[in-house]
C-alpha cells in the first residue's frame, strides 16, 4: 500500500504541467471509452507503456497492474458464466434455467470480456501514471484552476492525504486485535464479519477523532475567514506548454471525429466480426497514438529547451 | 496582554463544568507553563484563548476573556488567528499540504496575503525555526519532531503576538520533545512572544518559564513562580508530576532538614544540596532482585529483515525470566517495537529462534501465542471497539477459547481490580483517558499472559495516570509475570524496573541490571542520578537512582 503514493521523482513527466497531464489522461480515457476495436484498444494500452517508462515508476504500475489482473480475469470469467448470446459456443450446461435460458459458455462472450479488459487497462493505467507523477497539491491547484469549488476540492485533497496515516493507523489496529487472539479467517461469514468489526471500529472512530482535530487546526489558522482566498503557488504556463494543450485538445478532436466517421467500430455479437483493416485505417490509427503520445512526449522538448 | 475574569464553562451535555470561575491574566512576553492532572480543564482554557470555545465548541460559558483588547466571545476563531497561534498535541492532524511550504503558506493565504507577502513570511519562519534544509523534503517522510516544527512555522507565519501550545511534544520521542520545547524557549527570549504551554513533564521546562500555573477541577489551584508553586505543600495532593530532585528537597523538609531554596535544575541542586551530601551516611541500597527465575522468552540468534530489505534487526540472543521487570529502551528506529513484536509472533524471525514457554514462535499462531504473551499498545482507543467494558474483556477470552463460567468468573475479578466495577456496563471509548487506558489493560491482562509487553504506555500520560499504571505493573511483576516495558522514560525505568535492555542500529548494546545501565551514563541517566555524581568525592554512592534512594542516605 504504502508504494501507492506520490513520490518527487524529478523525471520529465514529474515536472510536466499538470493540466498536460491532466488532458492526456483525459484523452486515454475518452479513447478507451468511444473505441471498442480490440486492436484499438490493445494500442491504447501499449501507448502508456513509454510513459509509464519515461516516469520511471515501473514498480509501482506493475503493483497496481498486477491488483487489475485479477480484476480482469474476474470480468472475463463472469462475462462467460452470465452472458449467453454468440455462435461459437465452447461448453453447453445440460440443464435450463428459467428466463436466462441454457447457461452456454460462448467465444463471444470470452473475446468481450478480453477487449473489456483491455479497456479497463489501458483507463487504469493513463490514471497510474497521474496518481504516481503529479503532487497532490498541483493536482488540487489545477481543479481549483478549473473553477471547482475551493471547499469541494480541499476536502478531496485532505482525504488523499491521511490515506497514508490511515493505512498506518490500520496495521496498528490489526496488531492490537490479533495480538488480542483475534484470527480473522477463522469462523462463519457471521463471525467473520463480527471479527472485523473490532479492527473497523477503532479505525472510524480513530479518524473521526483526527477530522475534528484537523478542522480545530484549520480553524485556528484562519481558514474561511471571509475573504477570497490567495494562492502561493502557481502553475506556469510555459509556450511549450500552450503547444502541448492545443495538440492534446486537437488529439481528442480527431478521435472523435474518427470514430464518428466508423472507425474503431467492432461487433462482438453474435458472432465475431473478422479483424481486417485496411492500409487507410492502420495509418490513422497510428496517427492517432503518435498524436496520444507526443502529448505527453512534448515534455522532452521543453526540457531541453529549459537548459538554453 | 491576556485577561480572563470570571470563567466558567459546560460543554453541551456535560455533567460538570470545564472551567469553574477562572481568573488569569499573563502579560506581554510572559512564558506561562499550565499543568495539573487530566480533566482539569487545561485544554479547555487554552480553547478559549483563541475563541475554539465558544465558537467551535458549543457550551455555556460565563464570565470575559479578552486578548489584546479583544472579547473573544465576539470574535471568531478565524478573525484572532493573526493574534493567538495555537498548536495542538499531533502534528499529523495539523498537516493540511503535502509539502512544507504550501503548509506556511496556508494561513497567510487564509486570510488573502498577497503572494510576495507570503514569500517573504515562509523565508522568515523557516529561518526562526531552523528548518531550512526541510523545505523541499515531502512531509510525510519526516519525524514527528520535524512535522512538529513545520506546524510552529506555519502558526509563526501570522505573526501572532501570543503562541498557545496545548501539549506539542506528547506525540514525539525524547529528541523531538527536546527540540521542540528548545525552539518555544528561543521564540519566547528572542522575539518575545507571549507563550503558553501546557506540559507534563516538568523537569523538561520548569527552569525556563516565569509562571507555573496549576489547575485543578477546572480552578486554578496554584499560580505563581516555578520555585513558589513547586515549593507549595498542595501540588503534592493535587498530583502534579514534580521532578525527582523537587520530590528530593521535599522529603528532605520533611525528614527535619532545613532547605530554604528549592534547586530547578541538576545544576543549582549540585550547589544547594552540596552541603547536605557532605554529611551523607554510607548506606547500603536494597539491591535489585538477582535474576535467577525460570526463563519463558529465549531468543536465540535471532535476525530479521522487513520486506524492503531493510535489516531491523542483527543476531540478538537474550532471556526473559518469570518475575522480572525489564526496560527496552533505545533510539527512535533502533528496532525496539520489531524485537517485542517477535515476543508474540506478529513478526517471525527471518534468522534464529524465538521460543516462548516451550513454543517456537514459527509454528504457532499469534492466538496461540496470545495466552502466554499479552501486548498493550500506546494508544488505548486502538483496542476498544466493544459496546460495553464487559464485552471488551470477554473478547479477549473467548478469542483465546475460554468457556462461559470461567470468563464471567475472570470479567468480575478483573473489573474489581482495576477499578472498573461502576463502568462495567458503559460505552468503553466514551471514558476518560485513564479509565480507557485501564480497560485496555485489564482486557490483556484477563487472559493472564506470563508475560506482559507493554508498547510505549506511557508516553504523554500525566503524572497521577503513569503512577496507577505502574503500580498495577508492579503487582502483576510481583505474581511471577514478566513485564516488558518499551519506553524512553527514563525516569520510571529508574523507579520501576529490573533490568534496561539497551538496542542501537537493531543490536543489543547493553543488557545488565538498571542500576549498571543508567548510573553515570550522561544525560540518559535519571535527574538524582546526574545529581549525585558531582557528590561521590564525599564518598556517596554513584549509582543511586531515584528520590527515594538517595533520601535515605541524608535523613
Amino acid at each position: 500500500m504504502l508504494a501507492f503514493r506520490y513520490r518527487d521523482k524529478g523525471t520529465v513527466i514529474h515536472k510536466l504541467n499538470p493540466f498536460c497531464k491532466l488532458l492526456w489522461v483525459v484523452s486515454v480515457l475518452v479513447f478507451a471509452l468511444i473505441f471498442d476495436h480490440p486492436v484499438y484498444l490493445l494500442l491504447l494500452f501499449l501507448s502508456t507503456m513509454p510513459v509509464i517508462i519515461a516516469a520511471t515508476v515501473r514498480n509501482e504500475w506493475l503493483s497496481v497492474m498486477k491488483l487489475t489482473l485479477y480484476l480482469c480475469i474476474a470480468i472475463v470469467i463472469i462475462n462467460m458464466m452470465l452472458s449467453y448470446h454468440g455462435s461459437h459456443v465452447l461448453l453447453e450446461a445440460p440443464f435450463r434455467i428459467p428466463v436466462m435460458g441454457t447457461p452456454t459458455v460462448t467465444l463471444e462472450a470470452m473475446v468481450f470480456g478480453l477487449a473489456m479488459s483491455l479497456r479497463l487497462l489501458a483507463i487504469i493505467s493513463a490514471f497510474a501514471v497521474l496518481t504516481f507523477t503529479i503532487h497532490p497539491d498541483d493536482l488540487m491547484l489545477s481543479m481549483i484552476k478549473m473553477k471547482l469549488p475551493y471547499k469541494s476540492v480541499l476536502v478531496t485533497s485532505l482525504s488523499t492525504r491521511f490515506i497514508p496515516t490511515l493505512v498506518d493507523d490500520l496495521e496498528c489496529i490489526s496488531d492490537v486485535q490479533r495480538s488480542r487472539g483475534l484470527e480473522l479467517d477463522k469462523g462463519k461469514l457471521p463471525q467473520r464479519i463480527k471479527s472485523r468489526m473490532s479492527i473497523m471500529i477503532p479505525l472510524l472512530c480513530n479518524a473521526l477523532d483526527r477530522a475534528v482535530q484537523v478542522s480545530e487546526a484549520m480553524e485556528s489558522l484562519a481558514f474561511g475567514s471571509g475573504t477570497k482566498r490567495t494562492f502561493y503557488k502557481e502553475i506556469r504556463m510555459s509556450r511549450v506548454d500552450v503547444v502541448t494543450l492545443t495538440l492534446g485538445f486537437f488529439t481528442i478532436g480527431f478521435g472523435i471525429f474518427m470514430c464518428l466517421s466508423g472507425f474503431g467500430d467492432y461487433q462482438y455479437y453474435p458472432t465475431l466480426e473478422v479483424i481486417s483493416m485496411g492500409g487507410l485505417e492502420w495509418s490513422v490509427l497510428s496517427l492517432l497514438i503518435c498524436l496520444l503520445l507526443s502529448v505527453v512526449m512534448l515534455a522532452f522538448v521543453k526540457r531541453s529547451s529549459d537548459l538554453d | 496582554m491576556i485577561r480572563i475574569e470570571n470563567l466558567t464553562f459546560r460543554y453541551t451535555g456535560a455533567e460538570k463544568p470545564a472551567l469553574r470561575d477562572v481568573n488569569l491574566e499573563v502579560g506581554d512576553g510572559e512564558f506561562v507553563l499550565i499543568t495539573g492532572p487530566s480533566g482539569g480543564g487545561k485544554s479547555s482554557l487554552c480553547r478559549c484563548l483563541n475563541g475554539l470555545i465558544p465558537h467551535f465548541y458549543g457550551g455555556k460559558i460565563g464570565g470575559r476573556v479578552e486578548v489584546q483588547g479583544l472579547n473573544v466571545m465576539r470574535h471568531s476563531t478565524k478573525e484572532l488567528a493573526t493574534r493567538v497561534g495555537m498548536i495542538f498535541q499531533d502534528p499529523e492532524n495539523q498537516l493540511v499540504a503535502m509539502d512544507v511550504e504550501r503548509q506556511i503558506a496556508f494561513g497567510l493565504e487564509n486570510i488573502a496575503s498577497p503572494r510576495d507577502l507570503i514569500a517573504r513570511r515562509i523565508e522568515e519562519s523557516l529561518d526562526t525555526l531552523g528548518i531550512a534544509d526541510l523545505r523541499r523534503r515531502p512531509v510525510q517522510e519526516l519525524s514527528g519532531g520535524e512535522k512538529q516544527k513545520i506546524v510552529i512555522a506555519s502558526v509563526l507565519a501570522l505573526h501572532p503576538d501570543i503562541l498557545v501550545l496545548d501539549e506539542p511534544t506528547s506525540e514525539l520521542d525524547p529528541k523531538g520533545a527536546e527540540e521542540v520545547l528548545g525552539t518555544i524557549e528561543r521564540l519566547n527570549d528572542e522575539l518575545g512572544i507571549t507563550v503558553i504551554l501546557i506540559e507534563h513533564r516538568l523537569d523538561r521546562v520548569v527552569h525556563l518559564v516565569d509562571r507555573l500555573v496549576i489547575l485543578h477541577e477546572g480552578r486554578v489551584a496554584v499560580d505563581g513562580t516555578p520555585r513558589q508553586v513547586l515549593a507549595d505543600e498542595k501540588i503534592t495532593r493535587i498530583g502534579v508530576g514534580i521532578p525527582p530532585i523537587i520530590r528530593l528537597v521535599q522529603g528532605m523538609r520533611s525528614g527535619g532538614i532545613n532547605m530554604d531554596k528549592t534547586p530547578l535544575t541538576v545544576k543549582e541542586g549540585r550547589s544547594m544540596l552540596e552541603s547536605v551530601f557532605q554529611n551523607a551516611k554510607r548506606a547500603t541500597l536494597r539491591e535489585t532482585k538477582t535474576l535467577n527465575g525460570n526463563p519463558i522468552m529465549n531468543m536465540d540468534r535471532l535476525w530479521y529483515a522487513y520486506a524492503n530489505g531493510v535489516t531491523a534487526l542483527k543476531n540478538i540472543s537474550l532471556t526473559i525470566r518469570e518475575g522480572e521487570f525489564v526496560a527496552v529502551m533505545g533510539r527512535n528506529a533502533s528496532g525496539k517495537t520489531t524485537l517485542v513484536k517477535h515476543i508474540n509472533g506478529l513478526l517471525k524471525p527471518t534468522k534464529g529462534t524465538v521460543n516462548v514457554a516451550g513454543i517456537d514462535t514459527r509454528e504457532a499462531t499469534i492466538a496461540e501465542l496470545a495466552r502466554e504473551v499479552g501486548f498493550v499498545f500506546q494508544n488505548p482507543n486502538d483496542h476498544l471497539f466493544a459496546d460495553t467494558v464487559e464485552e471488551e474483556i470477554a473478547f479477549t477470552l473467548k478469542n483465546l477459547g475460554f468457556k462461559g463460567a470461567e470468563i464471567a468468573l475472570r470479567i468480575d475479578e478483573i473489573l474489581e481490580r482495576f477499578n472498573l466495577v461502576p463502568h462495567r456496563h458503559q460505552y468503553p471509548r466514551a471514558l476518560s483517558g485513564g479509565e480507557k487506558q485501564r480497560v485496555a489493560l485489564a482486557s490483556v491482562i484477563a487472559a493472564r499472559p506470563r508475560i506482559l509487553i507493554l508498547d510505549e504506555p506511557t508516553r504523554g500520560m500525566e503524572y497521577k495516570l503513569k503512577n496507577e499504571l505502574m503500580g498495577f505493573l508492579d503487582e502483576y511483576r510481583n505474581q511471577g509475570n514478566a513485564v516488558v516495558l518499551v519506553t524512553h522514560d527514563v525516569e520510571t525505568v529508574a523507579e520501576h524496573a529490573d533490568r534496561v535492555i539497551l538496542l542501537s542500529e537493531g543490536k543489543v548494546v547493553v543488557d545488565n541490571i538498571k542500576r549498571e545501565v543508567l548510573s553515570k551514563a550522561l544525560l540518559f541517566s535519571p535527574q538524582i542520578n546526574r545529581l549525585v555524581q558531582a557528590f561521590e568525592k564525599y564518598g556517596v554512592r554513584g549509582d543511586i537512582l531515584t528520590a527515594d534512594e538517595a533520601l535515605e542516605i541524608v535523613t
